[in-house]
């Protein structure tokens, strides 16, 4: 069933237009190093405002949880997909994870990795009718796979086509299985869409071991401890200690469609093509 | 004997119309157990276009039975009394309606037997839920609405005239159940709109007219079908007997409401896009230009608005039976048109979530499962309403109902001393 997941997004070739930050294409170094302090004031004026008037109806728990993907780190190797394939046990026609190609930022090749966002403000849990979606105190997007009723409204909502459909039965091998992990979750019934949940188990098992997650790998998504190149880093956003807070203090960052006012908890580090080389 | 047997089983037109009815039925069934059965892997939808034709059969069954609540509000509430017996049509059009739309979902969500589930969790942030509330309870009102069509049934009021006589009776309180059905109607007809009206991610949706639009379009088109079957009934049986009079007047007023409605859908396409707005401009470029321009142009525009609005202005042509049957029917066809172009808009147009990337495209046409299973629950509707007509007088313009809710005060008698 492969052409279920067809995604044109994938297919995209035309690298010489496209650039992944926000940033223009060709600027020297002293530009860009202007620009990247005025992303910084941004970026932490940003978090400011939407951590003062942080959703009245998402709770806030102790943890916040949120994931930073450093795109200049990124190789586009797709491991943490098939670490992700394994984990959370899904069928080779899904995805949770994508990694996209996004062209050219001068002579080095972008990707944008794309987990689920966990909105703040999630139009999915906005408009399931029967509150299979919903928002855990730490602000993971969870879903109730026994309570979805299948309408899909969810998935048509989804300003990042995070979510799949079981169009079928997941039955079978997985072939992810054993060589990226192992399964750590049930199979997802036919006719519920399902999606990403920042590996809520290994978070939840590890903390009730007294472990960090983001810190210590057996508390941290598996996308997280798989990535050969520390691309990917997860932790707490109410902790001023922690590695994603630290580097969304130090680093301008930006999220997808952040004029949907939807407040992603996945934040990208722009490419920057001097630090990869360094 | 045998003669005896020869003459019960000529074949008239209605047996060969059951039969063809029969036959779409039954295929449909075993489509939909085949659905039940493989999954919605065995359709057409994907995760790009997961709501396709049989949402389009929900929603249109939903918007062209709201003839039901329109025109029973304009009877019980605002006095019209002279259409009550299209209304009645109406009301029992109405039931049929969103029976089809509730089959349309069985098959359309991913898990059939939770069904229930929307009633019972609720989340009064979705529109879907609120949708999903109304409907269920709109149908109880339609139920209760058709009870006294349903105490027609010659069988009923002979084996049970008590049970026929008690259902007759829940005809005084017509009013009251007119303004609950106004109300419920108001709510999920214009909410249908908002469920991709609010849909922030898609550009082309997310608007706040698509409530007025799909509530006003409904009003257009199941006003439409109800004055459509009654015409047509009364010309294939002598069951159906109308007033014309009647049907040629409420067909007039559906020609003005038509004028409002194509400003409505002009303005709604053609000006709230004008400007360039990502995914927005796209959306109007799939119906004006695209794939669906044929449907917009030709089925919307033409025959579904400006055809139908000259032909029921025009007196010569409205007075003709024929020019005003077919303007009502490609009314009707048009709203399904509405409909279909509304859900695909937002769909084929692949919003990117990386900024700087090109807006993509991908397309739908449903496979032979759904035309099928979209085809008995047409010919499901039809069987109901051709059963209505035979056995329950669904369009008889001679019945005259008893007064509603009027308060009987016996005449005192004078007192001669």
């Amino acid at each position: 069933m492969s052409d279920k997941r067809s995604n044109p997004v994938d297919k995209r070739s035309n690298p010489a237009d496209k650039r992944s930050s926000p940033m223009e294409k060709n600027i020297n170094r002293r530009e860009f190093l202007k620009l990247a302090a005025v992303g910084v004031a941004v970026a932490a004026g940003t978090r400011a405002v939407t951590s003062t008037k942080a959703s009245s109806d998402a709770p806030k728990g102790k943890h916040q949880w949120a994931m930073v993907i450093d795109q200049s780190k990124c190789t586009g190797c797709d491991y943490c997909t098939l670490a992700c394939q394994a984990h959370n046990d899904i069928s080779p026609d899904m995805r949770w994870n994508k990694v996209i190609d996004d062209g050219m930022v001068g002579d080095m090749q972008v990707f944008v990795p794309r987990p689920c966002m966990h909105c703040e403000k999630a139009p999915c849990v906005e408009v399931c009718p029967v509150k299979a979606s919903y928002y855990r105190d730490d602000g993971i997007v969870m879903m109730d796979y026994e309570r979805c009723i299948g309408c899909r409204y969810c998935q048509v909502a989804c300003p990042y086509d995070a979510r799949s459909f079981n169009w079928e039965k997941f039955t079978g091998e997985n072939p992810a299985v054993p060589e990226w992990g192992t399964p750590e979750v049930e199979r997802r019934p036919r006719g519920v869409p399902e999606k990403c949940s920042f590996c809520y188990q290994t978070i939840d098992r590890g903390l009730s071991l007294g472990l960090t997650p983001g810190v210590d790998s057996d508390a941290t998504p598996a996308c997280v401890n798989v990535c050969p190149t520390g691309a990917r880093l997860f932790g707490d956003l109410n902790d001023p200690e922690s590695i994603v807070s630290k580097l969304l203090h130090e680093n301008p960052s930006y999220r997808l469609r952040e004029n949907l006012g939807t407040g992603p908890r996945v934040y990208y580090l722009p490419a920057i093509p001097e630090k990869k080389e360094a | 004997m045998s003669k005896k047997l020869r003459s019960k089983l000529v074949i008239t037109p209605w047996i060969v119309w059951l039969g063809f009815l029969g036959i779409l039925l039954l295929a449909g069934l075993a489509g939909g157990i085949l659905v039940f059965w493989k999954g919605l892997v065995i359709t057409n939808l994907t995760d790009l276009v997961p709501w396709g034709l049989w949402i389009t059969i929900d929603l249109s069954s939903i918007a062209l039975a709201a003839g039901a609540f329109s025109l029973c509000a304009g009877v019980y509430l605002f006095g019209l009394k002279r259409y009550q017996p299209i209304a009645r049509t109406a009301t029992f059009i109405g039931l049929i309606g969103y029976t089809m739309a509730m089959l349309a979902l069985i098959l359309d969500i991913g898990k059939p037997e939770r069904f229930w589930k929307a009633v019972v969790y609720w989340n009064t942030h979705s529109l879907m839920w609120e949708v999903t509330m109304c409907v269920v309870l709109y149908l109880t009102v339609l139920l209760f609405e058709t009870m006294p069509i349903i105490a027609n049934f010659e069988w009923l009021r002979k084996r049970f005239p008590r049970i026929a006589a008690l259902m007759g009776r829940v005809h005084h309180y017509a009013p009251f159940l007119a303004i609950l059905g106004l109300g419920l109607s108001s709510l999920h007809q214009s909410s249908l709109g908002a469920v991709y009206g609010v849909i922030k991610a898609r550009p082309f949706w997310f608007k706040p007219e698509m409530s007025v639009l799909f509530m006003f379009s409904a009003i257009v088109g199941g006003i439409s079908l109800t004055l459509f079957a009654s015409m047509l009934a009364s010309r294939l049986t002598s069951k159906a007997k109308v007033n014309d009079a009647l049907i040629e007047r409420a067909a007039h007023f559906v020609g003005y409401l038509l004028i409002g409605y194509f400003y409505f859908r002009a303005w709604d396409v053609l000006s709230m896009t004008y400007t360039y707005d990502p995914g927005r401009s796209e959306g109007l470029g799939l119906i004006t230009k695209g794939p669906l321009a044929f449907n917009f142009w030709i089925g919307e525009m033409l025959l579904g608005m400006i055809v139908p609005m000259i032909l029921l202005l025009y007196k010569p042509a409205r007075m003709n039976r024929f020019w005003r049957m077919t303007a009502l029917l490609l009314v009707a066809a048009g709203v399904v048109a509405f409909r279909w172009d509304t859900n695909l808009t937002g769909l084929l147009v692949v919003m990117p979530y990386i900024s700087g990337q090109a807006i993509a495209y991908t397309s739908y046409r449903p496979s032979w499962i759904e035309i099928v299973t979209g085809a008995a629950i047409i010919a499901f509707g039809l069987t109901g309403f051709s059963l209505g007509v035979k056995y329950l007088r669904v369009v008889d313009h001679s019945l005259v109902e008893g007064e509603h809710a009027k308060v009987q005060v016996e005449a005192v008698e004078p007192v001669v001393v």
